[in-house]
């Protein structure tokens, strides 16, 4: 039998903070992140046996790397672990949360800190957005390109368009339910942003067309922020359980995964999404790994979902490949209201990349962090009345790299 | 069951009303917005659209002038009053709006400092019972702070209702205050800020925006704070609080003479004719600061001192206390004054607790305030930096400064409530 690997809780930033208008640098907000996570979890750092860091483009934004030490350098107690850094591009911290479960599977380490860091507005929004087209092949499609990723992304629209048939304003509304979602959340980036249907469905100098047809307001926001979960195996976690008068039942834990990768190049998954079904095999791979290995038949069994919405069409897609429609027909979920909270499925509960934010290398630790705070039920005002089980989808590149998680709670 | 559908804003044209009206029109709020000529109207319908970033504003906006004030606000829900801080001048506009109004319209004033209950002496008894202060900030896009000050006469139906409003439909940080001179926020604000321009007679403008700067825990330097809000709408708020107040710290909002030689010669900061206050800019765009004692503009000194930068390389890579610790030790004159500063804020802070805030809130309305209007560092964030509420009292004691009997009776295991406190603290 598989050791299972519980999640104890963590802390994440507030998105909405600019570090670099603040002048700080990449060391205090790890300092910050963990600061939040010992204090919130109890957890003493000397208990901590390996550390994972996951984050996209430190050399680029901060001109920082190998972030896994810079962990040691925040308390006595974490000098001499093993620590690394994963790179995945938007998927980065769900590598490392991938890693750190294998160890705590393999019976190697009992508690690992799993932590996703990015400062991306320390540049300007074009050298920012070239910077993330080193997720995607750079040279054969981003190198001279204006924001390279709401193109490619646009192609993916154009894919679904020519297959099934896309209404924009479906899109839209994608959109106006994560900005809803997360005026929720008090971590989000765009809680006090306005946006609405009405506006995601203009355009203009205050909504500009980005891509080919992808607005300003389809699109996930470029922000600063750092999360810290902690993972632990079943022993950790019952010690911990009694320490602070929990049940073991009660707490969280990984009951499943995938993670499948398709070719970089999106010409290449331009063709597999002709030939598929589902226009991102993979993904819906990553999702079917997941389910299998939770031993659940599929969506009708999830509370909820904290899904990659880099860009509204993404969302679009994630509904499908998850299964909360057939495909082409998510549209069906978006009028019916299955996705917003109140729905039998709410997507993205916390804004999602497009409200909450989307520091590209702390973006998966932030759904891990946010699937655990809904079925532990602290949620708090965007929680999910009687989560019990959660699916996260986090995406690297051009739907390139796809990893789930299914986070549940109970024996 | 009262519904607000369509309000008026008063003053429409101003930063404060026009943005104030932008956010009753992004909850889905028809406005009227209300000025001297069209044209007047039509800036300030820009100015909410700007601050929304979306041209969907102009969908529930529309421009009048005052001479279609009567015969437009009887099909009104709230009158949202921004006029110039000038009790007169709003007085003569409630009056107008008396009679015209329908029965139980809410009427609330945008007023930063003077009394409620005076504005109103005069009005009608429906008038006077649905009206209150509803205090944003400035700009109220990025700054959630919200005021509220009942008049006496309210119901507390109405007190509900208009809470909840603010907060679930305007998205306001509500924060009770009682009706006395500068609220809360202005009386505890203006009291630092005062200070600093009195100290800037004796160390100079950039010495003191250099001492009391960012990295202790605001957005602004002081002064620079001033000239963003201009000196005339500063100094009739200071000059109101000076008149009406009488505490342990009354001296302290003595406008000194060279500020009011200031606003005579209209350096009143970067809205006014000049755009030249307490800094002006040469003709290169570069930075000069102004002399207090010939009202002159000069070349900034470079001023540098050691624990200062110091704590600003702390606070850049998060070690928060260890910076707070080079102001706390520092023995020179400067660290005299920056400690002076911040001890000042944070006993008079809680010293009006009970007078500007209902008690039971202790000092997380005070906090509130100051974090969500001011974007200061809140006083008792400032007490968990500085050790707690017996280390506070220790330093404080020290500086011969008075000692506040609410943070004497601070639990030692307290924690300011505010979210994020580091936030504030800005490493520049």
């Amino acid at each position: 039998m598989v050791r299972r690997t519980f999640i104890l809780g963590g802390y994440q930033t507030d998105f909405a903070r600019n570090w670099t208008k603040e002048g700080k640098g990449i060391m205090a907000m790890i300092r910050e992140v963990l600061d939040g996570g010992f204090s919130k979890t109890g957890i003493d750092p000397g208990d901590i046996d390996s550390v994972h860091v996951g984050n996209f483009a430190g050399e680029l934004y901060a001109m920082q790397a190998h972030l896994g030490a810079f962990v040691c350098n925040y308390h006595p107690a974490l000098r001499g672990l093993p620590t690394s850094r994963h790179e995945a591009a938007c998927a980065s911290s769900s590598i490392a949360a991938l890693m750190a479960r294998t160890e705590i599977e393999a019976g190697t380490y009992d508690l690992s800190l799993v932590m996703g860091v990015e400062l991306m507005k320390s540049v300007d929004s074009k050298t920012g957005g070239s910077y993330l087209g080193t997720a995607a092949w750079y040279e054969k499609e981003c190198a001279g390109v204006e924001f390279p990723f709401p193109k490619l992304f646009d192609r993916l629209y154009d894919v679904y368009d020519k297959k099934y048939g896309v209404n924009y304003e479906h899109l839209a509304r994608i959109s106006a339910v994560n900005y809803d979602n997360a005026k929720r959340n008090p971590n989000a980036q765009t809680r006090g942003w306005y946006m609405n249907l009405q506006h995601a469905c203009s355009s203009g100098s205050y909504n500009r067309v980005i891509g080919k047809r992808l607005r300003a307001s389809d699109c996930s926001q470029v922000t600063d922020g750092a999360v810290a979960i902690f993972l632990a195996s079943e022993e950790y976690t019952r010690g911990y359980a009694k320490r602070t008068g929990k049940k073991l039942e009660d707490i969280p834990y990984i009951q499943g995964w995938g993670h499948r990768t398709a070719p970089i190049l999106f010409d290449e998954k331009e063709k597999e999404a002709i030939a598929n079904e589902y226009p991102l095999p993979h993904t819906r791979g990553a999702v079917t790994d997941a389910y299998r290995r939770a031993g659940i038949t599929g969506a009708g069994e999830l509370s909820c979902i904290e899904t990659h919405d880099c860009f509204s069409i993404t969302e679009y897609a994630a509904i499908e490949h998850f299964g909360l429609a057939d495909p082409g027909e998510a549209y069906r979920r978006i009028d019916d209201g299955t996705i917003e909270i109140g729905g039998s499925c709410p997507v993205n509960p916390s804004g999602g990349l497009i409200g909450c934010g989307h520091p590209v290398g702390a973006t998966g630790a932030r759904q891990l962090l946010d699937a655990y705070l809904q079925v532990s039920g602290n949620a708090g005002a965007y929680q999910v009345e009687g989560a019990k089980r959660a699916a996260v989808l986090n995406i690297g590149g051009s739907a390139t790299t796809n990893v789930v998680h299914i986070i549940g709670r109970g024996e | 069951m009262r519904e607000i559908k369509k309000v008026a804003v008063l003053g429409a044209n101003g930063a404060m009303g026009s943005r104030s009206g932008g956010i009753f029109a992004q909850a889905g709020v028809r406005c009227l917005f209300f000025a001297r000529t069209k044209q007047k109207a039509v800036s300030g319908i820009d100015n909410a659209v700007d601050q929304a970033r979306s041209d969907v504003l102009r969908n529930y906006i529309v421009p009048k002038t005052y001479d279609e004030l009567e015969s437009e606000v009887s099909g009104c829900d709230w009158i949202f009053e921004a006029l110039g801080e000038d009790q007169s001048l709003k007085q003569r506009y409630y009056e107008r709006l008396d009679g015209a109004l329908k029965r139980g319209t809410i009427v609330s004033t945008v007023s930063s400092s003077l009394s409620i209950e005076k504005l109103v002496e005069a009005r009608s008894d429906d008038f006077r019972s649905h009206f209150m202060g509803i205090h944003f900030f400035n700009p109220p896009g990025k700054l959630p702070a919200n005021e509220v000050i009942y008049h006496p006469d309210n119901t507390e139906t109405l007190k509900e209702f208009t809470a909840r409003f603010c907060r679930d439909r305007l998205y306001r940080i509500n924060v009770e205050a009682h009706n006395r001179p500068g609220f809360a926020g202005n009386r505890i604000g203006f009291c630092f800020l005062n200070e600093a321009v009195r100290y800037a007679e004796k160390y100079g403008v950039g010495v003191v925006d250099y001492l009391l700067g960012p990295y202790t825990g605001r957005a602004l330097p002081p002064l620079a704070t001033i000239d963003l809000v201009g000196l005339d709408v500063y100094k009739a708020i200071v000059d109101y609080i000076y008149a009406n107040t009488d505490d342990e710290r009354h001296d302290v909002f003595a406008i000194p003479p060279y500020a009011e030689l200031m606003k005579e010669k209209g350096l009143l900061g970067r809205k006014g004719k000049t755009g030249s206050g307490f800094y002006q800019k040469d003709e290169d765009g570069g930075r000069m600061v102004l002399s207090p004692r010939t009202l002159s503009y000069g070349r900034p000194d470079e001023i540098e001192a050691g624990f200062i930068e110091d704590a600003k390389r702390l606070l850049h890579d998060g070690e928060y206390t260890k910076a707070v610790d080079l102001i706390k030790k520092e023995r020179s004159e400067e660290g005299g004054i920056v400690r002076h500063f911040i001890l000042g804020y944070v006993a008079y802070s809680y010293a009006r607790i009970g007078e500007v805030t209902p008690s039971a809130y202790g000092i997380h309305g005070i906090d509130k305030v100051m974090a969500y209007g001011f974007s200061w560092l809140p006083p008792s964030g400032w007490v968990d930096l500085l050790g707690g509420p017996k280390e506070t009292l220790r330093m404080m004691k020290k500086e011969g400064i008075e000692i506040p009997k609410s943070l004497e009776a601070q639990k030692e295991d307290a924690r300011c409530l505010i979210h994020d406190i580091p936030k504030y603290l800005i490493a520049r």
